[in-house]
């Protein structure tokens, strides 16, 4: 179910949390919640990330009364948890650093010749799609190692940017990154993704 | 003169629609010719869709769960102090 892309699904859910109906709260954590870890990923590690979302859905209870839907459900939630995540940042006075000069992978670039000419092009296309992700396990669980071994704010990009199919502008917001960083996030995490299964397809490993 | 480095410097700008009218063609016309970038972009969007569809960084269901009984619990309070206050 994606109530984003019905507008009335998410009219009704929202008054259902309104009036505080438990199982309005139990779809609405399901649906959620993903997206929402995303977020706190990009400023914190995987514990206090946990935490972080868990507590905002304490504080979401009384906070949806004053709800106005002028932003989407999602993009409401992300940013309460975006400002908990600074809060809490600023309060332990840890940064969050991210280097943004180079827009290509070095196991990608050292691919190129001096010329900027293929020395080692891409051999296959890839014949994996997203309608046989579902039942390739293997490969399924071999996006899940590396999605996890990127770095958290390559990761939280990419996640809010294609699995939550979030809007630029939304991601620069919840993130604080510029819109030209986003776009270095982006391309770096899908170089990666694109390098994994490009193995995995020749090799059959992970 | 774009060369297939720098082609896939701009790869992503490229699939999601970023790049200026300019760029965009100076893309489309080296595709034209280069077979190994067609590979290279066909590739990356395939990745990029992959990703969509997968399902990762979803939080176990007993995370889920752990949040479910915060609520449960946050809303009983919450009922209480209303039917207090009345
Ligand atoms: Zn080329």
């Amino acid at each position: 179910m994606d109530t984003a892309a019905r507008p009335e699904l998410e009219t009704s859910l929202i008054d259902d949390l309104k009036r505080g109906d438990a199982t309005a709260y139990h779809r609405a954590v399901r649906e959620y919640s993903p997206g929402m870890l995303a977020v706190a990923r990009f400023y914190l590690d995987h514990s206090s990330a946990e935490e972080v979302v868990q507590d905002c859905w304490v504080t979401v209870i009384d906070a949806i009364q004053k709800f106005e839907g002028r932003s989407g459900l999602k993009t409401w939630l992300h940013r309460i948890v975006a400002n908990r995540c600074k809060n809490k940042l600023r309060s332990s006075n840890r940064e969050v650093a991210t280097d943004f000069s180079e827009s290509l992978e070095p196991e990608l670039a050292d691919r190129f010749n001096a010329k900027g000419r293929w020395d080692l092009p891409p051999k296959l296309q890839f014949h994996e799609s997203a309608d046989n992700l579902v039942e390739n396990g293997a490969l399924s669980d071999c996006l899940d190692k590396h999605l996890s071994a990127l770095p958290e704010t390559q990761r939280s990009a990419l996640m809010l940017y294609e699995a939550h199919q979030h809007k630029s502008d939304d991601v620069c917001n919840i993130l604080d990154v510029s819109a030209s960083n986003l776009r270095v996030l982006l391309h770096r995490a899908r170089q990666k993704i694109f390098l994994m299964v490009e193995t995995f397809q020749e090799t059959g490993e992970c | 003169m774009l060369m297939c480095r720098g082609l896939a410097e701009i790869a992503s700008d490229y699939i999601d629609g970023e790049l200026s009218g300019r760029q965009n063609l100076t893309v489309k016309m080296h595709l034209m010719m280069c077979k190994d970038c067609r590979t290279f972009i066909g590739n990356l969007r395939a990745s990029s869709s992959l990703l969509s569809a997968h399902s990762a960084g979803r939080p176990d269901e007993e995370f889920l769960r752990q949040i479910d009984e915060r609520v449960t619990e946050a809303l009983k309070n919450r009922a209480t102090k209303d039917s207090e206050s009345d």
